[in-house]
């Protein structure tokens, strides 16, 4: 079986998967896991673990092929269900965005708004964004992680739904920054997707009036 | 709120009826009539099931056609009512108010429980009170499985949802984006000419081999509509029908605890509440438990009887919304066949 050594430390646990870190060659790794289920019938959870771990191997390399800043695949084991990917030195942006000044803080949320209209520009949605799937290291640079509900797409419904769920997220936690930091986040958009703005901006608001995400996610924030 | 027994009491104590109307304990009575069920219940606001009486439209072949059931229902409501009544050893005038399903459900069929309801109200010149039937299928489950803030999953023959009480409404974590998971495996079996459920759940201990069907999660939602297509594509294409009902029976239950066990691990709640006519299902149970243990939750049923619809959960929670003064006038008694379970406020909950 496929692998590169001995992970060392779990760093976290999700419904799904677990992510441990590795050293490998002198290089930081993460393996992302996915735990089979003991609930499902043994040939159903192999298959949907070796579907998943392909899809989101596939998602995060066609993401970079856009230009999106996120981890390096180095391997995909898929026997195991695991991805071996580049480790991101950094903080989860919504440790971060509560200590910046103004101009700092409108910066990185340009900067994420560039990140997540290159992903929406090449026909992907995140699925899950929120703060702490976006990971900044010390030069303010912003990378998307966790592709694990990421799909491939052309509907804007699920990128605004993105765009919404970015959006709660930052009310919950950071309810001050909120205004501004989206602000700044939909300049980093716009200049990326352009044209096609004000239809997502649209389709946002379609959701927020439908309530229905109010707070179901709230607690992913 | 006061004439409520303690949430964490399983058994409500025991009083006479007489004993309870001296106390000033409130009798309601609810019908029930969203879809194949006529159901005529009695409870009261001590926790109490006075009556439960239920009958059921059995289409003759196929599934339910919405005007024939609602015939159904017309043709059987006086006999049902009255035995709900002399069940409750209780007359006309001592009720404290008169409860029906308004939504979600068939149209047809929430009108015919609808317009009776308004009939008793006003003739008898007591309270109507709108109950939504989802609701109702969630709080009959706290009162009998005695849990306090559950996730629920709430699985029937025309509902799929996962939902969890948060800032004063049942808030939905997910749901099915086409049809619901009771309707795939009913509209299959009857298909495949052995009828709804539970047959195609007894068909699958049959199978000698497993059949992949396509598997739909999306984040927190699910979908039947393309796995119905597949295994109906399976037995056109020969293979065994016990084969192609463990895919498809094993699919939707490992569907319906994926997104149950998301919901969990998102909230860290402790219970699992499972409700609606799929909750009888021995194999759903059964992982749910598998994946409750590892998370350290505990999976709470109440009785098949009050699983499925039922004319006792439209009572019951008519008592939680007459002591919370939610009734509504004859003129504003429209039914909601489309109603979100989110539109309630749901003010009795804590």
């Amino acid at each position: 079986m496929l692998s590169l050594g001995e992970p060392t430390e779990m760093i976290r646990l999700g419904a799904e998967a677990a992510i441990y870190t590795l050293n490998w060659n002198g290089m930081e790794l993460v393996a992302k896991k996915r735990i089979p289920k003991p609930y499902r019938h043994p040939l159903l959870d192999k298959e949907i673990r070796m579907q998943r771990t392909a899809s989101e191997a596939r998602i995060i390399s066609e993401a970079k092929k856009h230009g999106v800043a996120c981890p390096a695949i180095i391997l995909v084991d898929l026997d195991d269900a695991t991805i071996y990917m580049q480790r991101i030195r950094g903080t989860e942006a919504r440790n971060v965005i509560g200590n910046l000044n103004r101009e700092t803080l409108s910066m990185l949320a340009k900067r994420v708004g560039a990140l997540t209209g290159m992903l929406h520009g090449g026909g992907i949605a995140h699925g899950d964004l929120t703060l702490s799937n976006v990971i900044v290291d010390e030069r303010m640079n912003p990378y998307l992680v966790d592709f694990g509900l990421a799909t491939f797409t052309k509907d804007i419904e699920e990128f605004a739904v993105d765009v919404h769920l970015l959006d709660r997220s930052l009310q919950s936690t950071h309810y001050s920054l909120r205004e501004e930091f989206m602000r700044s986040f939909m300049e980093g958009y716009g200049t990326i997707l352009g044209g096609i703005l004000h239809k997502i901006l649209e389709k946002v608001k379609e959701i927020e009036s439908r309530g229905r995400y109010v707070e179901r996610r709230r607690r992913w924030g | 709120m006061g004439l409520l027994l303690h949430k964490d009491d399983k058994h409500p104590r025991e009083l006479s009826l007489w004993e309870a109307l001296k106390e000033g304990t409130k009798v309601v009575l609810g019908i029930e009539s969203t879809a194949h069920t006529f159901g005529v219940g009695v409870a009261s606001s001590d926790g109490r099931i006075l009556a439960n009486e239920n009958r059921v439209y059995k289409p003759p072949k196929g599934g339910i056609h919405p005007r024939e059931a609602a015939q159904h229902h017309a043709r059987v409501a006086p006999e049902t009512l009255r035995a709900g009544i002399s069940r409750a050893g209780i007359s006309l005038s001592e009720l404290d108010g008169i409860a029906f399903s308004v939504g979600p459900g068939l149209g047809p069929c929430l009108r015919t429980g609808a317009t009776i309801a308004r009939t008793l109200a006003l003739s008898l010149n007591k309270p109507l009170i709108a109950v939504n039937h989802s609701v109702a299928h969630i709080e009959i489950g706290r009162l009998l499985a005695g849990c306090r803030d559950p996730m629920v999953l709430y699985v029937a023959g025309g509902n799929t949802l996962v939902v969890t009480f948060s800032a004063g409404r049942y808030r939905v974590f997910g749901e099915t984006l086409d049809i619901a998971a009771g309707n795939c495996l009913d509209a299959f079996g009857i298909k495949a000419g052995i009828g709804p459920m539970p047959m195609p759940e007894l068909m699958a201990e049959k199978a000698k081999s497993f059949v992949q069907l396509p598997y739909t999660v999306k984040g927190m939602d699910v979908s039947f509509s393309g796995l119905l297509t597949a295994a109906f594509l399976k037995l056109k294409q020969g293979v065994a029908l016990e084969d192609v009902c463990l895919g498809l029976t094993e699919t939707v239950y490992s569907m319906l605890t994926e997104v149950t066990e998301r919901a969990v691990a998102y909230t860290a709640k402790k219970e699992i509440l499972v409700v609606g006519g799929l909750a009888r299902s021995k194999r759903l149970r059964e992982m749910l438990d598998t994946m409750a243990r590892e998370r350290g939750a505990e999976v709470y049923t109440i009785p098949d009887e009050y699983a499925g619809d039922n004319g006792a959960m439209i009572a019951w929670n008519g008592v939680l919304q007459l002591l919370s003064g939610m009734v509504v006038d004859v003129e504003d008694s429209r039914v909601k066949p489309r109603m979100r379970i989110d539109e309630v406020d749901v003010k009795w909950f804590g």
